[in-house]
Protein backbone atom coordinates (compact mmCIF):
# COMPACT_ATOMS: atom_id res chain seq x y z
CA UNK A 1 0.00 0.00 0.00
CA UNK A 2 1.73 3.55 -0.90
CA UNK A 3 1.28 6.23 1.37
CA UNK A 4 -0.71 8.66 2.08
CA UNK A 5 -3.98 7.39 -0.35
CA UNK A 6 -6.09 9.95 1.59
CA UNK A 7 -4.67 13.45 1.68
CA UNK A 8 -6.91 16.42 2.95
CA UNK A 9 -6.01 19.63 1.39
CA UNK A 10 -6.32 23.14 2.91
CA UNK A 11 -9.62 23.45 0.93
CA UNK A 12 -10.84 20.13 2.91
CA UNK A 13 -11.16 18.89 -0.09
CA UNK A 14 -9.06 14.54 0.02
CA UNK A 15 -6.87 13.75 -2.85
CA UNK A 16 -7.04 10.34 -3.27
CA UNK A 17 -4.11 8.69 -5.02
CA UNK A 18 -4.12 4.97 -6.17
CA UNK A 19 -2.24 2.97 -8.81
CA UNK A 20 -4.25 2.47 -11.93
CA UNK A 21 -4.87 -1.80 -11.73
CA UNK A 22 -6.02 -1.14 -8.32
CA UNK A 23 -8.34 1.48 -9.43
CA UNK A 24 -9.78 -0.65 -11.71
CA UNK A 25 -10.04 -3.03 -9.38
CA UNK A 26 -12.03 -0.37 -6.99
CA UNK A 27 -14.48 0.83 -9.92
CA UNK A 28 -15.72 -3.11 -10.27
CA UNK A 29 -16.01 -3.79 -6.41
CA UNK A 30 -18.50 -1.05 -6.12
CA UNK A 31 -20.31 -2.08 -8.89
CA UNK A 32 -20.42 -5.42 -7.92
CA UNK A 33 -21.18 -4.42 -4.13
CA UNK A 34 -23.81 -2.43 -5.22
CA UNK A 35 -25.91 -5.16 -6.87
CA UNK A 36 -25.15 -7.31 -4.01
CA UNK A 37 -26.92 -4.31 -1.54
CA UNK A 38 -29.77 -4.01 -3.94
CA UNK A 39 -30.41 -7.65 -4.14
CA UNK A 40 -28.14 -9.36 -1.39
CA UNK A 41 -27.66 -13.43 -2.59
CA UNK A 42 -28.27 -14.81 0.78
CA UNK A 43 -29.62 -14.78 4.17
CA UNK A 44 -26.38 -14.16 5.83
CA UNK A 45 -25.47 -11.46 3.92
CA UNK A 46 -28.82 -9.82 4.21
CA UNK A 47 -28.95 -10.13 8.23
CA UNK A 48 -25.02 -8.89 7.86
CA UNK A 49 -26.19 -5.89 6.22
CA UNK A 50 -29.39 -5.59 8.06
CA UNK A 51 -29.26 -6.50 11.44
CA UNK A 52 -32.42 -7.07 14.17
CA UNK A 53 -32.72 -4.33 15.86
CA UNK A 54 -34.56 -6.31 18.74
CA UNK A 55 -33.48 -9.72 19.58
CA UNK A 56 -36.63 -10.04 22.19
CA UNK A 57 -38.80 -12.19 19.91
CA UNK A 58 -41.91 -10.72 21.37
CA UNK A 59 -40.89 -7.15 19.98
CA UNK A 60 -41.51 -8.83 16.21
CA UNK A 61 -43.73 -5.82 15.78
CA UNK A 62 -41.58 -3.25 16.94
CA UNK A 63 -39.17 -4.72 14.38
CA UNK A 64 -41.27 -4.67 11.54
CA UNK A 65 -42.70 -1.27 11.98
CA UNK A 66 -38.62 -0.27 12.35
CA UNK A 67 -38.01 -2.12 9.91
CA UNK A 68 -40.87 -0.83 7.47
CA UNK A 69 -40.10 2.79 8.49
CA UNK A 70 -36.29 2.10 7.92
CA UNK A 71 -35.03 -0.39 5.62
CA UNK A 72 -35.35 1.29 1.79
CA UNK A 73 -33.71 4.55 3.72
CA UNK A 74 -30.48 2.16 5.05
CA UNK A 75 -30.31 0.18 0.91
CA UNK A 76 -30.59 3.81 -0.90
CA UNK A 77 -27.65 5.52 1.35
CA UNK A 78 -25.55 2.36 1.34
CA UNK A 79 -26.40 2.57 -2.60
CA UNK A 80 -26.08 6.42 -2.72
CA UNK A 81 -22.41 6.01 -1.21
CA UNK A 82 -21.57 3.19 -3.56
CA UNK A 83 -22.79 5.03 -6.93
CA UNK A 84 -20.29 8.40 -5.61
CA UNK A 85 -17.63 6.19 -5.42
CA UNK A 86 -18.07 4.99 -8.53
CA UNK A 87 -19.00 8.18 -9.92
CA UNK A 88 -15.87 9.74 -8.23
CA UNK A 89 -13.69 6.93 -10.20
CA UNK A 90 -14.94 8.03 -13.70
CA UNK A 91 -12.81 11.04 -13.89
CA UNK A 92 -9.56 10.10 -14.39
CA UNK A 93 -5.97 10.82 -16.02
CA UNK A 94 -3.43 8.12 -15.53
CA UNK A 95 -0.44 10.46 -14.36
CA UNK A 96 3.23 10.13 -13.39
CA UNK A 97 4.77 6.31 -12.63
CA UNK A 98 0.67 4.80 -13.50
CA UNK A 99 -1.02 6.97 -10.74
CA UNK A 100 -4.09 8.18 -10.74
CA UNK A 101 -5.33 11.21 -8.36
CA UNK A 102 -9.20 11.36 -8.10
CA UNK A 103 -9.91 15.13 -5.70
CA UNK A 104 -13.25 14.53 -3.62
CA UNK A 105 -15.27 17.70 -2.41
CA UNK A 106 -15.15 18.49 1.65
CA UNK A 107 -17.20 15.88 2.88
CA UNK A 108 -17.37 12.76 0.05
CA UNK A 109 -14.82 11.14 1.94
CA UNK A 110 -17.27 10.08 4.47
CA UNK A 111 -19.35 7.99 1.31
CA UNK A 112 -15.84 6.55 0.82
CA UNK A 113 -15.83 5.75 4.09
CA UNK A 114 -19.42 3.74 4.17
CA UNK A 115 -18.73 2.35 1.01
CA UNK A 116 -15.78 0.73 2.11
CA UNK A 117 -16.86 -0.73 4.67
CA UNK A 118 -20.17 -1.85 3.15
CA UNK A 119 -17.77 -3.83 0.55
CA UNK A 120 -15.79 -5.34 3.45
CA UNK A 121 -18.78 -6.26 4.91
CA UNK A 122 -20.54 -7.93 1.98
CA UNK A 123 -17.16 -9.71 1.19
CA UNK A 124 -16.15 -10.63 4.57
CA UNK A 125 -19.75 -12.21 4.84
CA UNK A 126 -19.43 -14.59 2.06
CA UNK A 127 -15.69 -15.19 2.26
CA UNK A 128 -16.58 -16.07 5.60
CA UNK A 129 -13.76 -13.79 7.59
CA UNK A 130 -13.24 -14.95 11.01
CA UNK A 131 -11.37 -13.10 13.46
CA UNK A 132 -8.29 -15.72 13.13
CA UNK A 133 -8.85 -15.46 9.64
CA UNK A 134 -8.54 -12.42 8.18
CA UNK A 135 -8.79 -13.81 4.46
CA UNK A 136 -5.17 -14.26 3.78
CA UNK A 137 -5.74 -17.14 1.65
CA UNK A 138 -3.10 -19.84 -0.69
CA UNK A 139 -3.30 -18.77 -4.33
CA UNK A 140 -5.06 -22.32 -4.94
CA UNK A 141 -7.59 -21.71 -2.36
CA UNK A 142 -11.29 -21.02 -4.62
CA UNK A 143 -11.21 -17.77 -2.32
CA UNK A 144 -7.59 -16.55 -2.99
CA UNK A 145 -8.91 -13.27 -5.64
CA UNK A 146 -11.69 -12.18 -3.29
CA UNK A 147 -9.47 -12.57 -0.43
CA UNK A 148 -6.76 -10.41 -1.94
CA UNK A 149 -10.18 -8.07 -3.03
CA UNK A 150 -10.37 -7.79 1.05
CA UNK A 151 -7.34 -7.19 2.30
CA UNK A 152 -6.77 -4.58 -0.21
CA UNK A 153 -9.97 -3.01 0.64
CA UNK A 154 -9.12 -3.38 4.16
CA UNK A 155 -5.91 -1.71 4.14
CA UNK A 156 -7.29 1.05 1.65
CA UNK A 157 -10.14 1.95 4.65
CA UNK A 158 -7.58 1.90 7.45
CA UNK A 159 -5.88 4.55 5.90
CA UNK A 160 -9.04 6.63 5.88
CA UNK A 161 -10.14 5.90 8.92
CA UNK A 162 -6.63 6.52 10.27
CA UNK A 163 -6.82 10.29 8.49
CA UNK A 164 -10.68 10.94 9.78
CA UNK A 165 -9.61 9.56 13.42
CA UNK A 166 -7.00 11.95 13.43
CA UNK A 167 -9.12 15.07 12.64
CA UNK A 168 -11.56 13.66 15.18
CA UNK A 169 -12.69 16.79 17.63
CA UNK A 170 -12.31 16.09 21.13
CA UNK A 171 -15.95 15.43 21.92
CA UNK A 172 -17.92 15.27 24.88
CA UNK A 173 -17.20 12.98 28.21
CA UNK A 174 -20.57 13.30 30.31
CA UNK A 175 -21.91 9.78 31.16
CA UNK A 176 -25.02 8.55 29.29
CA UNK B 1 -49.48 -12.11 21.99
CA UNK B 2 -47.79 -15.37 22.73
CA UNK B 3 -49.75 -18.69 22.19
CA UNK B 4 -48.34 -21.94 22.49
CA UNK B 5 -49.92 -25.26 21.87
CA UNK B 6 -51.99 -26.22 19.21
CA UNK B 7 -55.84 -27.50 18.82
CA UNK B 8 -57.81 -27.24 22.46
CA UNK B 9 -54.95 -27.54 24.80
CA UNK B 10 -54.39 -23.87 23.25
CA UNK B 11 -52.93 -21.61 26.29
CA UNK B 12 -52.74 -17.89 25.45
CA UNK B 13 -50.36 -16.02 27.67
CA UNK B 14 -50.15 -11.92 27.67
CA UNK B 15 -46.11 -11.08 27.13
CA UNK B 16 -46.79 -7.40 27.50
CA UNK B 17 -47.94 -4.82 30.01
CA UNK B 18 -49.75 -3.27 26.93
CA UNK B 19 -51.31 -6.23 26.20
CA UNK B 20 -52.10 -7.31 29.77
CA UNK B 21 -54.04 -4.10 29.83
CA UNK B 22 -56.33 -4.21 26.82
CA UNK B 23 -54.11 -3.13 23.87
CA UNK B 24 -53.47 0.29 24.62
CA UNK B 25 -50.31 1.85 24.53
CA UNK B 26 -49.55 2.42 27.78
CA UNK B 27 -46.19 1.02 28.00
CA UNK B 28 -43.80 3.28 31.12
CA UNK B 29 -41.34 4.78 29.43
CA UNK B 30 -38.64 2.69 30.66
CA UNK B 31 -35.11 3.21 29.78
CA UNK B 32 -33.66 1.42 27.10
CA UNK B 33 -29.98 0.07 25.96
CA UNK B 34 -28.14 0.30 22.86
CA UNK B 35 -25.91 -2.62 22.68
CA UNK B 36 -22.66 -3.51 19.97
CA UNK B 37 -21.75 -6.49 19.52
CA UNK B 38 -18.72 -7.87 18.49
CA UNK B 39 -17.74 -9.19 14.33
CA UNK B 40 -14.74 -10.17 13.00
CA UNK B 41 -15.28 -7.77 9.92
CA UNK B 42 -15.39 -4.27 11.64
CA UNK B 43 -11.69 -2.81 12.73
CA UNK B 44 -10.84 -1.42 15.87
CA UNK B 45 -9.88 1.98 14.52
CA UNK B 46 -13.34 1.91 12.41
CA UNK B 47 -15.83 1.18 15.36
CA UNK B 48 -13.27 3.60 17.57
CA UNK B 49 -14.29 6.56 14.90
CA UNK B 50 -17.67 5.59 14.66
CA UNK B 51 -18.55 6.04 18.42
CA UNK B 52 -16.48 9.60 18.19
CA UNK B 53 -18.54 10.17 14.81
CA UNK B 54 -22.34 8.88 16.17
CA UNK B 55 -22.37 10.05 19.82
CA UNK B 56 -19.62 12.88 20.25
CA UNK B 57 -17.77 10.66 22.40
CA UNK B 58 -14.34 11.45 22.96
CA UNK B 59 -11.27 9.51 21.52
CA UNK B 60 -10.75 7.88 25.33
CA UNK B 61 -14.33 6.29 25.90
CA UNK B 62 -14.59 5.81 22.05
CA UNK B 63 -11.85 3.46 22.54
CA UNK B 64 -13.06 1.94 25.81
CA UNK B 65 -16.19 0.97 24.30
CA UNK B 66 -14.47 -0.49 21.17
CA UNK B 67 -12.42 -2.40 23.73
CA UNK B 68 -15.19 -3.77 25.77
CA UNK B 69 -17.51 -5.24 22.65
CA UNK B 70 -13.80 -6.68 21.32
CA UNK B 71 -12.40 -8.69 25.17
CA UNK B 72 -16.33 -8.98 26.63
CA UNK B 73 -18.15 -9.54 22.95
CA UNK B 74 -20.26 -6.62 23.16
CA UNK B 75 -20.86 -3.25 25.13
CA UNK B 76 -23.52 -0.77 26.12
CA UNK B 77 -22.79 2.15 23.91
CA UNK B 78 -25.99 4.33 24.71
CA UNK B 79 -29.41 4.36 26.21
CA UNK B 80 -32.35 6.18 26.34
CA UNK B 81 -36.31 5.60 25.59
CA UNK B 82 -37.24 3.48 22.42
CA UNK B 83 -37.58 6.01 20.48
CA UNK B 84 -33.94 7.22 20.59
CA UNK B 85 -32.73 4.07 20.83
CA UNK B 86 -34.23 3.01 17.77
CA UNK B 87 -32.67 5.90 16.08
CA UNK B 88 -29.42 4.63 17.77
CA UNK B 89 -29.08 1.62 16.67
CA UNK B 90 -30.16 2.47 12.63
CA UNK B 91 -27.39 4.68 12.68
CA UNK B 92 -25.03 2.06 13.55
CA UNK B 93 -26.83 -0.40 11.07
CA UNK B 94 -25.99 2.27 8.53
CA UNK B 95 -22.42 2.30 9.65
CA UNK B 96 -22.15 -1.93 9.63
CA UNK B 97 -22.03 -2.32 13.07
CA UNK B 98 -24.11 -5.35 14.23
CA UNK B 99 -26.40 -3.49 17.27
CA UNK B 100 -29.11 -4.44 18.98
CA UNK B 101 -31.62 -2.93 22.00
CA UNK B 102 -33.87 -4.01 24.27
CA UNK B 103 -34.99 -2.92 27.86
CA UNK B 104 -32.54 -1.76 30.29
CA UNK B 105 -34.14 -4.69 32.95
Amino acid sequence: MAVDVFRRRGDGSVVVTLDADTFEVLRSTAREVAAIVAEPPDQEVSDRLFPRAYLDPTEEQAEQELRDLTHSDLVQTRLTALEAVTDDLEIREVGRRGRVEIVLAPGQEQLWLTALNDARLVFGTLLGVTQDEQADYKATDPRYEYGVVYRFLSALQQELVELLLGEMPPGADEEF
Amino acid sequence: MTSTGTGTEEIVVPDTVEELLGGEDVRPDVPWIVIVWDDPINTMDYVTLVFQKLFGYSHAKAQRLMLQVHNDGKAVVSSGNREKCEVDVIRLHGHGLWATMQKDD
